[in-house]
């Protein structure tokens, strides 16, 4: 990071962008604790998100697509008996994704394979990139 | 030292512990282990004498041309082992994989199960 002192350069917002950037939430809490954990990616016509969870079926797990943002909803059941070790979180979760850009909502799709989770959003005509033509003079 | 440096670079990926659940029922025991990404055919199952070890691949889809936003897992094996008591019927085990969870079905020893005892009427 180059600490330009000049006076065109707002340095001491710079260094709070700094700190602020070192502190994000999304840094300490989300990674730690989330659950189920997820992949995004993203190409330039859809988002990819990738979800881990074993012994889930697909029925059994609520997507919704709202304003904005992909939720998550599910339950992990678990057996009944006298359990000699624990360690497979068990209970209901929920994720919330944001999306930040217009998708089609109509033409999600999720799929289940092998306790991962694959949702699949196209993004909407007007947030792919188009290529501008310049005309030479 | 070769054999050394050809195991490391044998074992490059992140290792993990499965989380698993050991649940004792009327029938046997039943143990439950989380492995998503993993299919059957990656999935290797070994049982020497008491010994009984438990090793995966997982594997995610690779995309071409998209760029990772947010990562939380990735490419790992899976190893665990467990030793076994002569409570189980060794040679019955056994083991389902089902949406990344493998189950293995330990069933009692006939030995070990239990018994009503009939009192007779004197």
């Amino acid at each position: 990071m180059v600490i330009d002192l000049s006076s065109f350069y707002n340095v001491p917002r710079q260094m709070d962008k700094f700190f602020d950037e070192l502190w994000k939430p999304s840094m300490i809490s989300q990674r730690r604790h989330a659950y189920p954990p997820v992949n995004i990616s993203e190409d330039t016509g859809k988002i990819y998100i990738y979800s881990e969870m074993p012994g889930i079926q697909i029925e059994d797990v609520d997507i919704t697509l709202t304003d904005g943002s992909l939720v998550i909803k599910g339950n992990r059941k678990h057996d009944t008996g006298n359990y000699y070790r624990q360690e497979r979180p068990a209970g209901l979760f929920q994720r919330v994704i944001n999306l930040n850009v217009p998708v089609d909502a109509d033409k999600v799709k999720a799929r289940m394979k092998d306790g991962i989770l694959e949702i699949i959003i196209p993004k909407a005509e007007e947030a792919k990139p188009k290529k501008v033509s310049i005309e030479a003079e | 030292m070769a054999n050394e440096v050809q195991r490391k670079e044998a074992h490059k990926l992140p290792r993990f512990s499965p989380s698993t659940d050991i649940i004792e029922k009327e029938d046997g025991f039943h143990i439950y282990m989380d492995m998503p990404g993993v299919a059957r055919e990656q999935l290797n199952i070994n049982l020497q004498d008491t010994d009984l070890e438990i090793s995966a691949q997982a594997e995610f889809p690779k995309l071409k041309n998209a760029s990772n936003i947010h990562m939380e897992f990735g490419d790992c094996e899976y190893v665990r082992s467990f030793t076994i008591s002569d409570v189980v019927d060794r040679e019955n085990i056994k083991a389902t994989m089902k949406n990344g969870v493998l189950e293995l079905y330990l069933p009692k020893a006939d030995k070990a199960r239990p018994r009503k005892i009939e009192i007779e009427a004197g």
